[in-house]
């Protein structure tokens, strides 16, 4: 009696639903798409024909499309970096509407961008990396953002003979371009970065005793490991030290407050984020050190956060500043403003310093189709890894920008140092290349 | 009368035949699955189920036994770390390495338990509320054994093209027929089947009936001879056990553990997968653990790009209105229709001569 059809239906209208849901079918993976030869050209880094097995060169390439996905975190508390990816957007948006964009054959190609999101959950990301892969059948993932991510995502991208370009991420793994070569990073290695202050703090100040604040995970400890190499044998001291780890919830104040009794008169923050501003607004009017800040928090947009004391803190640069009044004087930066305005960006994104980002690693896979005459996967890579003072985007006009046939895989490896003055910047040591030198900064 | 009893039965046997077709239909689209879609989806399947698993421990814990756990994020988390660092650093094969999870995670269960003996409802949620919290901060302290914040990539040695290399794990499948995807499915959907029968007999079991009556009373079950703190203790364990094999599924799946996927939010995904299913039934997890999966994996990327930022407030949305509408989850949905046509039918049988029912009947 208990016992009614109602109860009995439920699994049946389960499987309905399943069966619902399961319409589309999977797809034969058979159907390769026209594998393209690329040159023979000795000498270029990359061969399909010995290096993969199921190359699949021209996916994602159909007429003059093409489809490139990106990976970012569009909900979750690390929602800020979507901005990045709004800079990549409206940097392909700005040049299909000229367009396209010329590529090395001869051909304008117009750029249609997939945006996924991990929530910045590195677990995630393998799934919409193959959803990308396998179901857009993009030609490449261009900006994916954080190191984990990039790096969860490795093998797969390496075993399939995928390019992922324009790494949102400076992690030292990025160096390794015979092992994976498909990867290329457009941030310079936060280990050349730390390397950078150190060589300015042994002109600059040469005895001084450094406290020094890092976030506890890959990308604070690449600062920590190359800034107590490059100061080995120097008169820098570290005297003081504390780690912050950005999961635990809490903020940096107790830790700033611990350093500031170190009787150290330098002060390294190694974090990104919204904590390394919040850092600064902590340090007690008592203690002035000389402030060495991270450069993923010298935007106007980060800065601001600052309570007012970014005032004469130190940061290493790479790249142009839109707010900066100096530097929104160069062309490029005019050309940003012009083209991004064009893609719908408003003068307070542009300024702000992370969406400029996002344009940045767009202009680069520009300069990569530019650069080979085969339009494949591995054409594409083959080419950015011939650069030769190739600089993209708004990166500094005097960084020189070559890869040397991946014998020297990072793209970014000079550096200025400047003092912040107002909403602009002082030089206050200029730009110094270290061609070919980052993996050996790294620890 | 007569006439009544046999409309009665008559219809027992024809639900009883339905439910047989539903089961069956039921299994033969999880079978059919894997072959239907993309690899990235299948692997999206294997992520539900190992929340799944998860979802019927904690249920088994809060839904039977009225224990409240905010904390089996971290079991689930020592039941992937387990696996991680076994197959990686001892290289063990990888059944060994999810069943030594299960053991490992069922110890931290008992051990965590312990204090539940004493402290109940809100203040032992606060307790494990502690350790879901304290878990990826210990995880980050041992970089040498867990990878520290960066994570752990699950590998073993070997052979690509040419060279012996850590290369990530994968599930060889038997036959060229199968996909390694399609094979770790048919694998997790062994282990998930497995482990919902394994719970449902451990409910229907002299064990189950105690851990219902230590909820609706916990002094009427001791002086029933109930032993209350051995049940607890035990349910505390086996709840973590099944965690932890959910773990040892994710991390499988994955081939990479992070302590950023065992937060404490993993913790809540499991609390709403129990209670969007239904508490204290046996599907309702499995259902609550799909439901989340469907939305965080194929509504959620398909939002309009304004309202992405947007979807954890819609999934609160709906979490209210589910439970506002159906405090029972989809399960007590199912539980109120079957309730109220019950009712309906007893009526119309005792209202109608038996004559009329046995027509109405046939």
């Amino acid at each position: 009696m208990t016992s009614t059809t109602w109860k009995r239906l439920a699994p049946l209208a389960i499987a309905i639903a399943l069966l619902a849901a399961a319409c589309g079918g999977r797809e034969d993976s058979g159907t390769s798409s026209s594998s393209s030869t690329t040159e023979g050209a000795t000498g270029a880094f990359i061969d399909p024909a010995k290096d993969c097995d199921n190359y699949q060169g021209t996916q994602g390439i159909a007429g003059d499309t093409i489809k490139v996905g990106t990976i970012r975190p569009a909900s979750g508390p690390y929602a800020i970096y979507d901005q990045v990816t709004t800079g990549l957007d409206s940097y392909f948006k700005a040049q299909n509407a000229k367009g396209g964009i010329k590529a090395g054959d001869g051909k304008s190609y117009k750029v249609e961008l997939i945006k996924e999101d991990d929530g910045y959950d590195p677990a995630r990301t393998p799934q919409v990396a193959k959803k990308l892969v396998e179901q857009d059948k993009v030609f490449a993932l261009v900006g994916v953002i954080g190191t984990e991510n990039n790096k969860a995502i490795r093998e797969y991208m390496n075993d399939n003979c995928v390019p992922n370009l324009a790494l949102a991420t400076g992690s030292p793994e990025w160096g390794k371009a015979n092992e994976f070569p498909w990867y290329v990073s457009a941030l310079p290695s936060y280990a050349t970065e730390a390397n950078a202050w150190a060589t300015y703090l042994k002109t600059a100040k040469p005895n001084a005793k450094i406290a020094l604040l890092f976030q506890d995970d890959d990308f604070g400890k690449s600062y920590e490991t190359a800034l107590k190499k490059a100061i080995t044998g120097t008169d820098l001291k570290i005297v003081g030290e504390q780690s912050f780890n950005p999961l635990s919830g809490s903020t940096t104040e107790a830790a700033v407050t611990q350093l500031s009794q170190s009787g150290a008169d330098t002060f390294i923050v190694g974090i990104g984020g919204t904590p390394c501003p919040k850092t600064l607004s902590f340090v007690p009017d008592t203690w002035k050190p000389t402030t060495i800040i991270s450069v993923t928090c010298a935007s106007k947009t980060a800065l601001s956060l600052a309570g007012g004391k970014d005032q004469g803190v130190i940061v290493a640069q790479a790249t142009l500043d839109p707010a900066d009044a100096a530097d929104a004087a160069t062309e490029q930066v005019k050309t940003f403003f012009a083209e991004g305005a064009t893609a719908g960006l408003s003068k307070d994104q542009m300024e702000g310093g992370i969406v400029s980002v996002g344009w940045g690693f767009g202009a680069l896979f520009d300069k990569a189709l530019a650069a080979t005459k085969t339009v494949d996967r591995a054409g594409v890579v083959n080419g950015l890894f011939q650069f030769d003072n190739n600089v993209f985007g708004l990166i500094r006009p005097d960084v020189e920008v070559t890869t040397d046939n991946a014998k020297d895989p990072w793209l970014i490896e000079g550096f200025r140092i400047a003092e912040r003055t107002g909403t602009g910047w002082t030089e206050k040591s200029p730009m110094a290349n270290e061609n070919g030198k980052s993996n050996s900064y790294a620890g | 009368m007569t006439g009544m009893l046999a409309s009665v039965r008559s219809n027992w046997t024809r639900s009883k035949w339905i439910t047989l077709v539903a089961w069956v239909a039921v299994g033969l689209v999880l079978l059919a699955l894997p072959q239907q879609f993309p690899s990235f989806r299948v692997e999206q399947f294997c992520a539900w189920m190992a929340l799944a698993v998860g979802a019927c421990g904690l249920n088994l814990l809060t839904g039977y036994n009225g224990q409240i756990s905010v904390g089996h994020g971290a079991l689930y988390g020592v039941g992937a770390y387990t696996t991680a660092i076994l197959i990686t650093k001892a290289h063990w094969p990888m059944l060994a390495a999810a069943v030594a999870a299960a053991v490992v995670s069922f110890i931290f269960g008992v051990v965590i338990g312990l204090p539940a003996l004493r402290i109940k409802g809100l203040y032992l949620a606060l307790v494990t509320l502690a350790v879901a919290t304290l878990f990826p901060l210990v995880i980050e302290q041992f970089p040498q054994l867990t990878g520290g914040s960066g994570g752990l990539a699950i590998t073993s040695p070997r052979l690509y093209r040419g060279a012996l290399r850590d290369k990530p794990i994968i599930f060889e499948p038997p036959t060229s027929a199968l996909a390694e995807d399609q094979w770790k499915y048919y694998i997790f959907l062994a282990v998930t089947v497995v482990c919902f029968v394994l719970t449902r007999n451990l409910v229907r079991s002299r064990m189950g009936r105690s851990l219902v009556a230590i909820r609706d009373n916990e002094v009427a079950a001791e002086v029933s001879g109930v032993p209350v703190a051995t049940v607890k203790i035990l349910t505390f364990g086996i709840s973590s056990g099944l965690a932890g094999i959910g773990g040892a599924m994710f991390a499988l799946n994955n081939a990479r553990v992070s302590p950023s996927s065992f937060t404490i939010v993993t913790s809540i995904y499991f609390l709403v997968a129990v209670v969007t299913g239904g508490a204290a039934s046996i599907v309702g997890p499995a259902i609550g653990a799909v439901l989340y999966g469907v939305f965080i994996d194929v509504v959620s990327p398909e939002l309009p790009e304004r309202l992405k930022p947007a979807s954890p407030v819609l999934l609160g949305v709906l979490l209210i209105v589910l439970m506002l509408t159906a405090p029972g989850g989809i399960v007590g949905i199912f539980r109120t229709m079957q309730g109220r046509l019950a009712a309906r039918r007893l009526r119309s049988v005792s209202d109608n001569p038996p004559d009329a029912a046995v027509s109405a009947a046939t």
